[in-house]
């Protein structure tokens, strides 16, 4: 397997000698590879000639102005002069953790309402205001977030416009019963067109295995509770959560921090209403042993596979270790799903770990989507990493690698203010110190093996892990059932015989 | 977007929108940074642009191919994509997967795309890694290494890619086919994605080849932007690709379409999709020209922005659209406008469909006006304006119009050219080019579970 054809261009013509030669390997390699499934098509090789700088670039994360204003909306304002324009970001909690039992999905309703009309303006009058002045203007509230997210950009000029606009919507919704009965209407789409998505489908199942209850369980509203949606929900969610205790309102851009903290008095100072006492969540347990789901979506050609457990909080001191210990297993293209499911087994077009820190533990999870036929030896090469990352300490290069990834990756967020934005509302929303930035750097860089093969036997524990595979069940159940007991589901989570 | 004189509601907005434009005026003067463009080229016909932008300590580099999807032949099609994909599998100096490793965790991001006229690469890095980044492109441009393992490994890595992107999902066929039947060009027709027969016959010697004959400096544009001095860089461009041999000129590619005359329209049943679905294609002249500029106008006023027209007549007055999205391309060549849009559930494509076209002869009747027009105008301002914020963003956009259109400096002129662009101008590419007998529609219907169930997709 090591016949490897440089060609340098001095000596083209070498080339083709070479290719006609390795032409034939070609095929002696699937032969082999047909008799031995866990070899490795071609290993990746580190050779260590590109010229690296072995010295990382540590930067300092510019620090934002914060603010409170009396009525207790906490300001995040961070100057970037670099273009004419700015943009706002404000998370408002609870988001859809405040939705009702009875309403999953009225916190993502309430948010895509809000453009939908104010006590001031039609839904087309927003609409034209908006693109007149080359602003957006967005609302939403993600599923399994602690916060609804509204935010709005355009040109520095139009600064107060932008405000005008985002301040009604945020203020003064009026959720007119036209608009809402047309909302229905196309979210029922979105609702229909979302179960032809592998990966929501994936998430969906995965959610619901892993927290059991509403609100932690849900990915999406329901037709039900579409169809049972009236303007006085709305209105009762806007009053309870939309408050300016509970907000905060990042600004980047092109402005003066004095200037524009007097600016958003002036459109949001009126604003009232305190802070939420913290959402509680009913404890469910997690599930106690492993579990494979199988979603079936007939004419499948691929098995989209997820497999991971609970995780942590966002301000629980170990979050550096997560980040570190899920770079080196699915951070990135270089990290060990990848190099092992695609650059050596050839299973998938790519395959990644990721971890979602909340006010309650989340979730860290791994996934590819694989060609049908494979399922099985896709299966086993998660096991073989999981069981990898467990079971040995990481050398300490690659653990070196890891760190360095984190830490000089800092550089590239200067030159993305939305991004730093959104690490400082980070900081202010989940409560972390203000120096957590400068800090940070230097935690990553103190993880050990040990801390990480004590993660990973945390989160990435075999004996607890939950799966899902979506895909066409006739064709990989029998695969899916060499590694436990399977538990069949249609599109929408019910039970299959 | 506003119809005269329907309401005393559409008289309330129409004076919204004139407050508006007001404000919209005063941003006549607002323009695009002009960026300082260092143009040159090296001996072996590598050309290369530098722009020094010392905002944030990083630097990206892109490397543009002139050679896309346009540049393969029938039996080979998805090729240039593979080929971008062996990119990746090492050089004479880089191991298998080390380009990953290298500048993933030295901090930095990176990625290849291919089109049907281009294929790019970029790395964005740290300032203190600017050899890291030059090195891993020249050795790759200089020894590329080709062995069938990786060429299989990634055989299957883009099938999966294609599965992943195409076959798995609802409307992959539409997707494909919509340019299928439009064109009449090999070039275009076909995808770039490629079909699955045609990435299996692809040998070692095709790489080979393909790499001799498109990957030479004197075919490539090396654009580098960020936190350097220029004159340092280019001494560093030079040290690293100064030697890399130039080869001969590749064969042209003609990438004009004739227009069709007479509709052509395909139904699809798709066993993935829950939904129906309407595409339509129209042929557009090519990039970079003022009626193709007109067609980005147009595109916005019709269906870009919850104000365009699609979006407030079809989504939410008539309400026989749930969503709908019209974009154009600029393309070497023949370029096209699509207009791709769901049906509410419970609306008939045929009823979506003539909503979509009693817009368009609205449109066609009275023309775009002046808040159409401004309101175009600025949205495509801010467009262009934002994607000076990433220095990698700028230095792929630099690299596009370098080999599509050769003109970096596009980077500085495009606004101005867009601004010229007059409602009279707009209206006359909607005339004759968004003609009915010019068109390609493609309608997707789910296909009932039972009845496809036998014969899986492929």
């Amino acid at each position: 397997m090591k016949i490897h054809a440089f060609i340098s261009k001095s000596s083209r013509r070498a080339l083709a000698v070479a290719v006609a030669a390795t032409a034939l390997l070609a095929c002696g390699a699937r032969t082999a590879r047909a008799q031995d499934k866990s070899a490795p098509l071609s290993k990746v090789e580190r050779l260590n000639r590109a010229p690296v700088n072995k010295e990382i670039l540590r930067v300092k994360l510019p620090r934002p102005t914060i603010a409170k204003l009396p009525n207790g909306l906490t300001l995040v304002l961070l100057e970037d002069h670099k273009l004419p324009t700015l943009a706002f970001t404000m998370w408002m909690r609870p988001g859809q953790l405040a939705d009702p039992d009875d309403l999953p999905g009225l916190a993502s309703f309430t948010a895509d309402m809000l453009r939908e009309g104010t006590v001031r303006r039609t839904s087309a009058q927003i609409a034209a205001e908006v693109d007149s002045l080359g602003a957006t203007l967005n609302a939403d509230s993600r599923f399994g977030a602690s916060y609804t997210t509204v935010s709005a950009s355009g040109f520095s000029d139009s600064a107060p416009q932008i405000l005008d606009l985002m301040s009604d919507i945020v203020l003064n919704p009026a959720f007119p019963d036209t608009e809402l009965a047309k909302y229905k209407q196309r979210q029922a789409a979105d609702l229909e067109s979302q179960m032809a998505n592998p990966n929501f489908l994936g998430q969906q199942s995965f959610r619901r295995v892993l927290y059991g209850t509403a609100p932690l369980s849900l990915t999406s509203a329901t037709k039900e509770s579409l169809a049972k949606l009236n303007a006085n929900d709305l209105k009762r969610f806007h009053d309870q959560n939309y408050t300016a205790g509970n907000s905060i309102l990042g600004v980047t851009g092109d402005f003066k921090a004095a200037d524009m903290r007097a600016l958003i008095e002036r459109y949001f100072g009126a604003w009232t209403g305190k802070a939420a006492a913290p959402a509680s969540f009913p404890a469910s347990a997690a599930p106690a042993a492993p579990g494979i789901t199988l979603v079936d979506r007939p004419n499948s050609v691929q098995t989209f596979i997820m497999a991971g457990d609970r995780a942590i909080q966002r301000n629980d001191p170990s979050y550096p270790v997560l980040n570190v210990m899920n770079q080196i297993v699915g951070g990135g293209a270089q990290s060990r799903l990848f190099l092992d499911l695609r650059e050596e087994h050839s299973l998938t077009y790519g395959s990644y770990s990721r971890f979602n820190a909340e006010v309650y533990p989340g979730d860290w999870y791994a996934f590819a989507p694989v060609r049908t036929p494979v399922t099985d030896e896709a299966m086993s090469r998660f096991m073989f990493e999981f069981k990898r990352i467990n079971d040995e300490p990481v050398p300490a290069s690659e653990l070196d690698d890891a760190r360095r990834a984190i830490v000089a990756g800092f550089a590239l967020s200067l030159e993305q203010p939305a991004q730093l934005l959104g690490d400082w509302l980070t900081t202010q929303h989940f409560g972390l110190p203000m120096d957590y930035w400068d800090t940070y750097p230097d935690r990553i860089a103190s993880v050990d093996a040990a801390a990480v093969q004590a993660s990973a036997k945390k989160f990435v524990d075999l004996s607890h892990m939950q799966w899902v595979a979506v895909g066409d069940r006739k064709q990989i159940q029998d695969a899916l059932a060499k590694y436990g007991p399977v538990t069949v589901v249609d599109v929408t989570g019910k039970a299959e015989k | 977007m506003i119809v005269k004189g329907r309401s005393s509601a559409a008289l309330a907005v129409g004076l919204a929108i004139l407050f508006m434009l007001g404000a919209a005026l005063a941003w006549a003067d607002v323009t695009l940074p002009k960026l300082e463009l260092r143009d040159t080229h090296l001996e072996n016909g590598l050309r290369v642009i530098l722009v020094e932008d010392h905002s944030a300590p990083v630097y990206s580099i892109d490397v543009c191919y002139n050679v896309g999807s346009r540049n393969e032949r029938p039996g080979r099609t998805g090729f240039a994509h593979l080929f971008e994909h062996m990119m990746f599998q090492g050089s004479e100096n880089v191991g298998k997967g080390e380009h990953f490793i290298a500048v993933l965790n030295n901090g930095g991001g990176m990625n290849g795309t291919t089109n049907e006229d281009r294929t790019t690469y970029f790395e964005e890095l740290p300032k203190n890694q600017l050899d890291l980044g030059l090195f891993l492109e020249a050795d790759r441009m200089r020894a590329l290494a080709i062995t069938p393992a990786n060429l299989e490994n990634q055989r299957n890595a883009v099938q999966e890619e294609r599965r992943q992107g195409v076959d798995n999902q609802p409307y992959g066929r539409a997707n494909l086919d919509i340019d299928n039947l439009s064109y009449d060009n090999f070039a275009y027709k076909h995808s770039t994605i490629g079909s699955m027969t045609d990435l299996n016959a692809a040998d070692v010697h095709d790489v080979s080849e393909f790499f001799r004959v498109y990957y030479a400096p004197n075919n490539a544009v090396l654009t580098l932007v960020g936190d350097f001095d220029s004159t340092e860089a280019l001494a560093k461009v030079k040290k690293y690709f100064g030697a890399i041999p130039s080869q001969p000129a590749p064969p042209k590619v003609d990438l004009l379409d004739e227009p069709h005359y007479g509709e052509r329209r395909e139904v699809i049943e798709d066993p993935l999709a829950r939904l129906p679905r309407l595409d339509i294609a129209y042929h557009v002249p090519p990039g970079n020209t003022p009626e193709n500029y007109a067609a980005l106008e147009l595109a916005v006023i019709l269906g870009q922005g919850e104000s365009s027209r699609f979006f407030q007549h079809l989504v939410k007055e008539k309400q026989l659209a749930s969503q709908i999205n019209v974009f154009v391309e600029m393309r070497i060549g023949t370029s096209q406008f699509y207009i791709i849009a769901t049906p509410r559930p419970g609306v008939k494509i045929e009823d979506l469909e003539q909503g979509v076209d009693d817009e368009l002869a609205a449109f066609l009747k009275d023309g775009a006006t002046a808040e159409d027009l401004a309101k175009a105008k600025v949205q495509l301002l801010r467009r262009f304006i934002e994607i000076r914020r990433s220095s990698l963003r700028t230095a792929i956009a630099i690299g596009d119009y370098t080999v599509k259109f050769n003109d970096p400096n596009l980077i500085n002129t495009i606004l101005e050219k867009e601004r010229a662009i007059t409602a009279e101008q707009v209206n006359a590419v909607a005339r004759k080019f968004l003609a009915r007998g010019q068109r390609t529609v493609v309608v997707t219907l789910p296909k009932a579970q039972e009845a496809a169930a036998s014969k899986g997709a492929q």
